[in-house]
Protein backbone atom coordinates (compact mmCIF):
# COMPACT_ATOMS: atom_id res chain seq x y z
CA UNK A 1 0.00 0.00 0.00
CA UNK A 2 0.99 3.47 -0.77
CA UNK A 3 0.14 7.02 1.39
CA UNK A 4 0.00 10.15 0.14
CA UNK A 5 -0.94 13.69 1.77
CA UNK A 6 -4.40 14.43 0.11
CA UNK A 7 -6.99 16.97 0.90
CA UNK A 8 -8.96 16.45 3.44
CA UNK A 9 -6.75 13.23 4.53
CA UNK A 10 -3.93 10.75 3.71
CA UNK A 11 -4.66 9.06 0.45
CA UNK A 12 -3.98 5.18 0.59
CA UNK A 13 -3.91 2.86 -2.57
CA UNK A 14 -2.75 -0.39 -3.99
CA UNK A 15 -1.13 0.28 -7.31
CA UNK A 16 -2.43 -3.46 -8.28
CA UNK A 17 -5.61 -2.38 -7.91
CA UNK A 18 -5.45 0.94 -8.94
CA UNK A 19 -6.39 3.07 -12.63
CA UNK A 20 -5.31 6.02 -13.89
CA UNK A 21 -8.21 7.35 -15.81
CA UNK A 22 -8.02 10.15 -18.22
CA UNK A 23 -11.43 11.81 -19.00
CA UNK A 24 -12.13 13.33 -22.59
CA UNK A 25 -8.72 15.16 -23.41
CA UNK A 26 -9.69 15.31 -26.91
CA UNK A 27 -9.01 17.20 -29.95
CA UNK A 28 -12.79 18.93 -29.93
CA UNK A 29 -12.31 20.78 -26.15
CA UNK A 30 -8.52 21.08 -25.85
CA UNK A 31 -7.47 22.08 -29.46
CA UNK A 32 -7.14 25.64 -31.13
CA UNK A 33 -9.71 25.24 -33.83
CA UNK A 34 -12.00 22.81 -32.15
CA UNK A 35 -15.39 22.84 -31.16
CA UNK A 36 -14.90 24.08 -27.67
CA UNK A 37 -13.23 27.33 -28.93
CA UNK A 38 -15.70 27.79 -30.96
CA UNK A 39 -18.08 27.72 -28.87
CA UNK A 40 -16.21 31.18 -27.19
CA UNK A 41 -13.88 29.13 -24.70
CA UNK A 42 -10.49 29.92 -24.06
CA UNK A 43 -8.82 26.16 -24.34
CA UNK A 44 -5.83 27.74 -23.00
CA UNK A 45 -7.95 26.94 -19.25
CA UNK A 46 -7.33 23.07 -20.31
CA UNK A 47 -4.30 22.83 -22.25
CA UNK A 48 -2.30 23.88 -18.56
CA UNK A 49 -3.13 20.39 -17.08
CA UNK A 50 -1.56 18.57 -20.55
CA UNK A 51 2.25 18.48 -19.47
CA UNK A 52 1.25 17.56 -15.84
CA UNK A 53 -1.03 14.96 -17.21
CA UNK A 54 1.97 14.24 -19.74
CA UNK A 55 4.34 12.99 -16.75
CA UNK A 56 1.67 11.25 -14.44
CA UNK A 57 0.70 8.52 -18.09
CA UNK A 58 4.28 8.33 -18.39
CA UNK A 59 4.73 7.43 -14.61
CA UNK A 60 1.75 4.97 -14.46
CA UNK A 61 3.09 3.34 -17.61
CA UNK A 62 6.59 3.07 -16.06
CA UNK A 63 5.25 1.09 -13.04
CA UNK A 64 2.53 -0.91 -15.39
CA UNK A 65 -0.67 0.72 -13.83
CA UNK A 66 -4.21 0.17 -15.34
CA UNK A 67 -4.38 3.10 -17.90
CA UNK A 68 -8.19 4.00 -19.13
CA UNK A 69 -8.89 6.85 -21.71
CA UNK A 70 -12.61 8.22 -22.22
CA UNK A 71 -13.85 10.22 -24.92
CA UNK A 72 -17.58 11.90 -25.02
CA UNK A 73 -19.08 11.47 -28.27
CA UNK A 74 -22.17 9.66 -30.39
CA UNK A 75 -22.44 7.19 -33.18
CA UNK A 76 -22.50 8.44 -36.63
CA UNK A 77 -26.03 8.26 -36.67
CA UNK A 78 -27.03 9.85 -33.68
CA UNK A 79 -29.22 6.91 -31.91
CA UNK A 80 -27.37 7.54 -28.81
CA UNK A 81 -27.51 11.32 -28.45
CA UNK A 82 -30.58 11.76 -25.97
CA UNK A 83 -32.53 14.83 -28.30
CA UNK A 84 -32.30 17.03 -25.04
CA UNK A 85 -28.85 16.98 -25.40
CA UNK A 86 -28.89 17.54 -28.97
CA UNK A 87 -31.55 20.73 -29.13
CA UNK A 88 -30.92 22.16 -25.93
CA UNK A 89 -29.92 26.13 -26.06
CA UNK A 90 -30.38 26.38 -29.74
CA UNK A 91 -26.94 26.32 -30.12
CA UNK A 92 -25.25 27.65 -32.99
CA UNK A 93 -23.31 24.75 -33.47
CA UNK A 94 -24.67 21.17 -33.25
CA UNK A 95 -23.94 17.75 -32.23
CA UNK A 96 -23.15 15.99 -35.72
CA UNK A 97 -22.78 19.02 -37.54
CA UNK A 98 -19.63 19.60 -39.43
CA UNK A 99 -17.22 21.69 -36.78
CA UNK A 100 -13.97 22.76 -37.67
CA UNK A 101 -11.98 19.10 -37.01
CA UNK A 102 -14.74 16.99 -38.55
CA UNK A 103 -18.66 16.22 -37.47
CA UNK A 104 -19.08 17.39 -33.72
CA UNK A 105 -18.61 14.83 -31.34
CA UNK A 106 -19.16 12.10 -33.42
CA UNK A 107 -17.10 8.84 -32.98
CA UNK A 108 -13.81 8.34 -35.80
CA UNK A 109 -14.25 12.07 -36.56
CA UNK A 110 -10.42 13.62 -36.02
CA UNK A 111 -11.69 16.16 -33.01
CA UNK A 112 -13.49 13.01 -31.52
CA UNK A 113 -9.91 11.84 -30.85
CA UNK A 114 -7.21 11.89 -28.18
CA UNK A 115 -4.80 14.87 -28.12
CA UNK A 116 -1.72 13.92 -29.45
CA UNK A 117 0.16 14.21 -26.41
CA UNK A 118 -1.95 11.89 -24.76
CA UNK A 119 -2.75 9.56 -27.30
CA UNK A 120 -3.69 5.65 -26.08
CA UNK A 121 -0.60 3.24 -25.86
CA UNK A 122 -1.36 -0.45 -27.13
CA UNK A 123 -2.82 -2.44 -23.97
CA UNK A 124 -4.96 0.98 -22.84
CA UNK A 125 -8.65 0.78 -22.78
CA UNK A 126 -10.58 3.73 -24.33
CA UNK A 127 -13.72 3.76 -23.20
CA UNK A 128 -16.28 5.45 -25.47
CA UNK A 129 -19.25 7.47 -22.91
CA UNK A 130 -22.55 9.13 -24.59
CA UNK A 131 -22.99 11.43 -21.35
CA UNK A 132 -20.97 12.97 -18.91
CA UNK A 133 -20.50 9.80 -16.88
CA UNK A 134 -18.11 7.45 -17.74
CA UNK A 135 -20.36 5.12 -15.88
CA UNK A 136 -24.01 5.71 -17.59
CA UNK A 137 -23.98 3.18 -21.05
CA UNK A 138 -20.84 1.90 -21.18
CA UNK A 139 -18.65 -1.03 -19.72
CA UNK A 140 -16.47 1.14 -17.73
CA UNK A 141 -17.48 -0.59 -14.88
CA UNK A 142 -17.71 -3.81 -15.69
CA UNK A 143 -13.81 -3.54 -16.94
CA UNK A 144 -12.54 -1.96 -13.33
CA UNK A 145 -14.70 -5.02 -11.85
CA UNK A 146 -12.91 -7.50 -14.12
CA UNK A 147 -9.44 -6.03 -13.33
CA UNK A 148 -10.10 -5.91 -9.63
CA UNK A 149 -9.80 -2.51 -9.76
CA UNK A 150 -11.18 -0.30 -6.10
CA UNK A 151 -9.06 2.96 -6.90
CA UNK A 152 -9.55 5.58 -9.16
CA UNK A 153 -6.60 8.60 -9.66
CA UNK A 154 -8.88 10.77 -11.91
CA UNK A 155 -7.88 13.61 -14.61
CA UNK A 156 -8.82 15.11 -17.21
CA UNK A 157 -11.13 17.56 -18.80
CA UNK A 158 -13.74 19.64 -17.24
CA UNK A 159 -13.59 19.70 -13.65
CA UNK A 160 -16.79 20.68 -13.34
CA UNK A 161 -18.53 18.34 -15.74
CA UNK A 162 -17.53 14.89 -17.04
CA UNK A 163 -14.58 14.73 -14.35
CA UNK A 164 -17.19 15.66 -11.37
CA UNK A 165 -20.23 13.38 -12.70
CA UNK A 166 -17.77 10.06 -13.21
CA UNK A 167 -16.38 10.67 -9.43
CA UNK A 168 -19.88 11.07 -8.41
CA UNK A 169 -20.95 8.24 -10.38
CA UNK A 170 -17.81 6.29 -8.90
CA UNK A 171 -18.27 7.33 -5.07
CA UNK A 172 -21.63 6.05 -5.12
CA UNK A 173 -20.03 2.62 -6.69
CA UNK A 174 -17.66 2.42 -3.42
CA UNK A 175 -14.17 3.52 -5.58
CA UNK A 176 -12.11 5.05 -3.57
CA UNK A 177 -11.21 8.28 -6.37
CA UNK A 178 -8.59 10.56 -6.28
CA UNK A 179 -8.29 13.43 -8.38
CA UNK A 180 -5.34 15.53 -9.47
CA UNK A 181 -6.03 18.70 -9.00
CA UNK A 182 -2.85 20.14 -11.54
CA UNK A 183 -4.31 17.50 -13.65
CA UNK A 184 -8.31 18.37 -14.03
CA UNK A 185 -9.16 21.43 -16.10
CA UNK A 186 -12.09 23.67 -16.82
CA UNK A 187 -13.05 26.71 -18.96
CA UNK A 188 -14.07 28.70 -15.48
CA UNK A 189 -11.73 29.10 -13.03
CA UNK A 190 -14.42 29.56 -10.44
CA UNK A 191 -15.52 26.22 -11.71
CA UNK A 192 -12.13 24.71 -11.03
CA UNK A 193 -11.89 26.00 -7.91
CA UNK A 194 -15.38 24.83 -6.57
CA UNK A 195 -15.93 21.89 -8.47
CA UNK A 196 -12.36 20.68 -6.43
CA UNK A 197 -13.78 22.14 -3.44
CA UNK A 198 -16.59 20.09 -3.30
CA UNK A 199 -14.79 17.06 -4.10
CA UNK A 200 -13.04 17.22 -0.74
CA UNK A 201 -16.29 18.69 1.79
CA UNK A 202 -18.10 16.87 4.24
CA UNK A 203 -14.49 14.30 5.07
CA UNK A 204 -14.28 13.79 1.50
CA UNK A 205 -17.76 13.49 0.12
CA UNK A 206 -17.19 12.24 -3.12
CA UNK A 207 -13.08 11.32 -2.75
CA UNK A 208 -9.91 13.21 -2.30
CA UNK A 209 -7.80 16.11 -4.28
CA UNK A 210 -3.90 16.22 -4.49
CA UNK A 211 -1.69 17.95 -6.34
CA UNK A 212 0.16 15.48 -8.97
CA UNK A 213 3.83 15.90 -7.81
CA UNK A 214 2.19 14.46 -4.78
CA UNK A 215 0.81 11.53 -6.20
CA UNK A 216 4.29 11.04 -8.26
CA UNK A 217 6.60 10.88 -5.04
CA UNK A 218 4.30 8.17 -4.40
CA UNK A 219 4.41 6.32 -7.27
CA UNK A 220 8.91 6.43 -6.71
CA UNK A 221 8.14 4.59 -3.28
CA UNK A 222 5.77 2.04 -4.74
CA UNK A 223 6.78 -1.47 -6.37
CA UNK A 224 6.98 -1.84 -9.90
CA UNK A 225 3.94 -3.78 -11.07
CA UNK A 226 5.92 -5.24 -13.59
CA UNK A 227 9.31 -6.42 -11.59
CA UNK A 228 6.56 -7.57 -8.96
CA UNK A 229 5.31 -10.01 -11.77
CA UNK A 230 8.27 -11.13 -13.68
CA UNK B 1 -58.71 26.29 -22.46
CA UNK B 2 -59.74 27.62 -19.16
CA UNK B 3 -56.58 29.52 -18.64
CA UNK B 4 -56.83 30.03 -15.02
CA UNK B 5 -58.53 27.36 -12.89
CA UNK B 6 -56.92 24.28 -11.88
CA UNK B 7 -59.50 21.65 -13.17
CA UNK B 8 -58.27 19.96 -16.58
CA UNK B 9 -55.14 18.82 -17.86
CA UNK B 10 -52.21 20.66 -17.05
CA UNK B 11 -48.97 21.37 -18.92
CA UNK B 12 -45.85 22.50 -18.49
CA UNK B 13 -44.08 25.45 -19.88
CA UNK B 14 -42.62 27.80 -21.38
CA UNK B 15 -41.12 28.01 -18.23
CA UNK B 16 -38.67 31.37 -17.42
CA UNK B 17 -35.36 29.88 -17.16
CA UNK B 18 -31.54 29.91 -17.25
CA UNK B 19 -29.98 29.48 -19.96
CA UNK B 20 -32.98 29.00 -22.03
CA UNK B 21 -37.42 28.85 -21.56
CA UNK B 22 -37.57 25.44 -20.35
CA UNK B 23 -38.23 22.86 -21.51
CA UNK B 24 -36.31 22.84 -24.64
CA UNK B 25 -39.13 21.65 -26.68
CA UNK B 26 -41.31 23.94 -25.81
CA UNK B 27 -43.62 22.72 -22.91
CA UNK B 28 -44.96 19.62 -21.52
CA UNK B 29 -48.21 17.37 -20.52
CA UNK B 30 -47.77 17.46 -16.54
CA UNK B 31 -48.87 13.49 -16.94
CA UNK B 32 -45.56 13.48 -18.39
CA UNK B 33 -43.20 14.92 -15.93
CA UNK B 34 -41.97 14.22 -12.25
CA UNK B 35 -41.38 16.30 -9.51
CA UNK B 36 -38.44 14.61 -7.44
CA UNK B 37 -37.93 15.68 -4.23
CA UNK B 38 -34.63 14.85 -2.92
CA UNK B 39 -33.35 13.77 0.57
CA UNK B 40 -35.33 16.09 3.00
CA UNK B 41 -34.71 13.74 5.61
CA UNK B 42 -34.59 14.95 9.30
CA UNK B 43 -30.88 13.69 9.32
CA UNK B 44 -29.84 16.54 6.83
CA UNK B 45 -32.37 19.03 7.82
CA UNK B 46 -34.38 18.43 11.37
CA UNK B 47 -33.14 19.17 14.14
CA UNK B 48 -30.93 16.21 15.92
CA UNK B 49 -30.09 14.98 12.56
CA UNK B 50 -26.63 14.05 11.00
CA UNK B 51 -26.05 17.65 9.38
CA UNK B 52 -26.96 19.10 12.42
CA UNK B 53 -24.74 16.94 14.70
CA UNK B 54 -22.30 17.24 11.74
CA UNK B 55 -22.32 20.84 13.45
CA UNK B 56 -23.80 22.89 10.02
CA UNK B 57 -26.87 25.35 10.47
CA UNK B 58 -29.29 23.71 9.37
CA UNK B 59 -31.24 26.63 8.43
CA UNK B 60 -29.09 26.83 5.43
CA UNK B 61 -30.69 23.21 4.09
CA UNK B 62 -33.88 24.44 5.98
CA UNK B 63 -34.55 27.38 3.53
CA UNK B 64 -36.27 25.34 0.49
CA UNK B 65 -38.71 23.92 2.47
CA UNK B 66 -41.52 26.48 2.38
CA UNK B 67 -40.90 26.90 -1.51
CA UNK B 68 -40.91 22.99 -2.17
CA UNK B 69 -44.32 22.66 -0.09
CA UNK B 70 -45.51 25.26 -2.07
CA UNK B 71 -44.68 23.42 -5.43
CA UNK B 72 -45.83 20.34 -3.91
CA UNK B 73 -49.43 21.30 -3.81
CA UNK B 74 -49.23 22.97 -7.37
CA UNK B 75 -47.21 19.38 -8.93
CA UNK B 76 -50.65 17.13 -6.57
CA UNK B 77 -52.86 19.51 -7.87
CA UNK B 78 -51.63 19.50 -11.54
CA UNK B 79 -51.42 15.11 -11.70
CA UNK B 80 -47.81 15.20 -11.53
CA UNK B 81 -46.02 12.16 -10.85
CA UNK B 82 -44.32 12.63 -7.51
CA UNK B 83 -41.24 11.19 -6.38
CA UNK B 84 -39.21 11.37 -2.84
CA UNK B 85 -35.81 9.99 -1.91
CA UNK B 86 -34.48 9.11 1.24
CA UNK B 87 -30.15 8.71 1.31
CA UNK B 88 -29.67 5.62 3.69
CA UNK B 89 -28.55 1.79 4.60
CA UNK B 90 -30.43 -1.71 5.51
CA UNK B 91 -29.78 -1.83 9.54
CA UNK B 92 -27.06 -4.77 8.50
CA UNK B 93 -25.20 -1.96 5.99
CA UNK B 94 -24.62 -4.51 4.24
CA UNK B 95 -25.22 -1.81 1.18
CA UNK B 96 -22.68 0.45 2.90
CA UNK B 97 -19.69 1.02 0.86
CA UNK B 98 -15.98 0.91 3.37
CA UNK B 99 -14.87 4.03 2.41
CA UNK B 100 -18.19 5.57 2.92
CA UNK B 101 -18.47 4.56 6.74
CA UNK B 102 -14.96 5.38 7.26
CA UNK B 103 -15.37 8.62 6.24
CA UNK B 104 -18.55 9.46 8.46
CA UNK B 105 -16.64 8.13 11.09
CA UNK B 106 -13.80 10.73 10.23
CA UNK B 107 -16.38 13.41 10.86
CA UNK B 108 -17.81 12.20 13.75
CA UNK B 109 -21.39 10.91 12.43
CA UNK B 110 -20.30 7.17 11.66
CA UNK B 111 -23.13 5.44 9.91
CA UNK B 112 -24.98 2.90 11.61
CA UNK B 113 -24.27 4.43 15.09
CA UNK B 114 -26.57 5.83 17.42
CA UNK B 115 -27.28 8.98 16.73
CA UNK B 116 -29.80 11.91 18.35
CA UNK B 117 -32.60 10.77 15.97
CA UNK B 118 -31.79 6.94 16.20
CA UNK B 119 -28.96 4.92 14.07
CA UNK B 120 -27.79 7.62 11.36
CA UNK B 121 -28.68 7.44 8.00
CA UNK B 122 -30.04 3.62 8.68
CA UNK B 123 -33.73 3.27 6.97
CA UNK B 124 -36.59 3.10 9.57
CA UNK B 125 -35.07 5.45 11.79
CA UNK B 126 -36.70 8.56 12.92
CA UNK B 127 -33.69 10.82 11.33
CA UNK B 128 -33.97 8.71 8.22
CA UNK B 129 -37.84 9.78 7.70
CA UNK B 130 -39.04 13.00 5.80
CA UNK B 131 -39.46 15.79 7.66
CA UNK B 132 -43.38 16.76 7.90
CA UNK B 133 -43.33 19.96 5.56
CA UNK B 134 -42.88 18.13 2.41
CA UNK B 135 -44.20 14.25 3.15
CA UNK B 136 -45.20 11.66 1.04
CA UNK B 137 -49.22 11.49 0.38
CA UNK B 138 -50.06 7.60 -0.29
CA UNK B 139 -49.46 7.04 -3.60
CA UNK B 140 -46.33 8.73 -4.20
CA UNK B 141 -43.50 6.88 -4.96
CA UNK B 142 -40.28 6.11 -2.55
CA UNK B 143 -37.20 5.99 -3.61
CA UNK B 144 -34.56 4.61 -1.33
CA UNK B 145 -31.02 5.20 -2.56
CA UNK B 146 -27.57 3.63 -1.01
CA UNK B 147 -25.43 6.74 -2.63
CA UNK B 148 -25.56 10.23 -3.95
CA UNK B 149 -27.16 9.64 -6.66
CA UNK B 150 -30.97 8.63 -7.26
CA UNK B 151 -30.29 6.20 -9.85
CA UNK B 152 -27.61 3.74 -8.90
CA UNK B 153 -28.42 0.57 -7.45
CA UNK B 154 -32.59 2.00 -7.48
CA UNK B 155 -36.00 1.46 -9.42
CA UNK B 156 -35.75 5.15 -10.10
CA UNK B 157 -35.26 4.93 -14.01
CA UNK B 158 -37.47 1.64 -14.24
CA UNK B 159 -40.52 3.88 -12.63
CA UNK B 160 -39.82 6.78 -14.89
CA UNK B 161 -39.77 5.12 -17.94
CA UNK B 162 -42.94 3.10 -16.69
CA UNK B 163 -44.75 6.04 -16.30
CA UNK B 164 -43.54 7.73 -19.64
CA UNK B 165 -41.58 10.54 -17.71
CA UNK B 166 -40.00 12.79 -20.29
CA UNK B 167 -38.98 15.96 -17.87
CA UNK B 168 -37.89 16.16 -14.34
CA UNK B 169 -38.42 18.86 -11.76
CA UNK B 170 -35.69 18.66 -9.03
CA UNK B 171 -36.10 19.73 -5.35
CA UNK B 172 -34.30 18.94 -2.17
CA UNK B 173 -30.60 18.98 -0.58
CA UNK B 174 -28.11 19.56 -0.50
CA UNK B 175 -27.73 20.87 -4.08
CA UNK B 176 -24.17 20.15 -4.56
CA UNK B 177 -24.15 17.15 -3.90
CA UNK B 178 -27.66 15.11 -3.65
CA UNK B 179 -29.36 17.09 -5.75
CA UNK B 180 -26.46 17.41 -8.53
CA UNK B 181 -25.75 14.15 -8.77
CA UNK B 182 -29.03 12.66 -9.88
CA UNK B 183 -29.28 15.44 -12.29
CA UNK B 184 -26.44 14.91 -14.34
CA UNK B 185 -27.36 10.91 -14.12
CA UNK B 186 -30.90 11.95 -15.41
CA UNK B 187 -29.37 14.20 -17.67
CA UNK B 188 -27.26 11.27 -19.26
CA UNK B 189 -30.37 9.19 -19.57
CA UNK B 190 -31.70 11.59 -21.37
CA UNK B 191 -34.47 13.17 -19.14
CA UNK B 192 -34.99 17.23 -19.99
CA UNK B 193 -34.42 18.45 -16.17
CA UNK B 194 -34.91 21.68 -14.23
CA UNK B 195 -33.80 22.58 -11.15
CA UNK B 196 -35.48 24.40 -8.54
CA UNK B 197 -33.29 27.27 -6.75
CA UNK B 198 -35.48 28.74 -4.14
CA UNK B 199 -36.10 24.39 -3.31
CA UNK B 200 -32.96 23.28 -2.64
CA UNK B 201 -29.93 24.32 -0.27
CA UNK B 202 -26.58 23.12 0.51
CA UNK B 203 -24.37 23.32 4.28
CA UNK B 204 -22.11 25.41 2.20
CA UNK B 205 -23.90 28.91 0.63
CA UNK B 206 -20.40 29.25 -1.90
CA UNK B 207 -21.02 25.34 -3.44
CA UNK B 208 -24.79 25.85 -3.58
CA UNK B 209 -24.32 29.04 -5.76
CA UNK B 210 -21.66 27.60 -7.82
CA UNK B 211 -23.76 24.13 -8.34
CA UNK B 212 -26.88 26.15 -9.82
CA UNK B 213 -24.30 28.20 -11.51
CA UNK B 214 -22.89 25.15 -13.65
CA UNK B 215 -26.34 23.73 -14.68
CA UNK B 216 -26.62 27.01 -17.30
CA UNK B 217 -23.01 26.79 -18.49
CA UNK B 218 -22.34 25.63 -22.35
CA UNK B 219 -25.96 26.18 -23.16
CA UNK B 220 -27.67 24.43 -20.05
CA UNK B 221 -25.21 21.68 -19.90
CA UNK B 222 -27.34 19.65 -17.30
CA UNK B 223 -30.62 21.75 -18.24
CA UNK B 224 -31.90 24.65 -16.55
CA UNK B 225 -32.32 26.88 -13.02
CA UNK B 226 -35.31 28.33 -12.30
CA UNK B 227 -37.69 29.50 -9.70
CA UNK B 228 -40.48 27.30 -8.27
CA UNK B 229 -42.75 30.62 -8.67
CA UNK B 230 -41.86 30.35 -12.81
CA UNK B 231 -43.18 26.79 -12.68
CA UNK B 232 -46.43 27.50 -11.34
CA UNK B 233 -47.11 30.22 -13.56
CA UNK B 234 -45.93 28.80 -16.28
CA UNK B 235 -48.84 25.78 -15.82
CA UNK B 236 -51.52 26.16 -17.96
CA UNK B 237 -55.17 23.85 -18.11
CA UNK B 238 -57.33 22.82 -20.62
CA UNK B 239 -60.29 20.83 -20.16
CA UNK B 240 -59.57 17.84 -22.90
Amino acid sequence: MTTLDADPGPYTFDLASTALVIIDMQRDFCEPGGFGEALGNDVGRLRVVIEPLRRVLAAARAVGMTVVHTREGHRPDLTDCPPAKLNRGHPSLRIGDPGPKGRILIRGEYGHDIIDELAPVPGETVIDKPGKGSFHGTSFGELLAERGITSLIVTGVTTEVCVHTTVREANDRGYECLVLSDCVGSYFPEFQRAGLAMIAAQGGIFGWVAPSPEFLTALDTAPNLQEVAS
Amino acid sequence: MNGTGMTGTARIGPVDANPYKWPYDGSVPAAHTALICIDWQVDFCGPGGYVDRMGYDIGLTRAGLPATARLLAHTRAAGMLVIHTREGHTPDLTDLPANKRWRSAQIGAEIGSAGPAGRILVRGEPGWEIVPEVAPVPGEVLIDKPGKGAFYATQLDLVLRTRRITHILLTGITTDVCVHTPMREANDRGYECLILSDCTGATDPDNHRAALHMVTMQGGVFGCVADSESVISATTWSDS
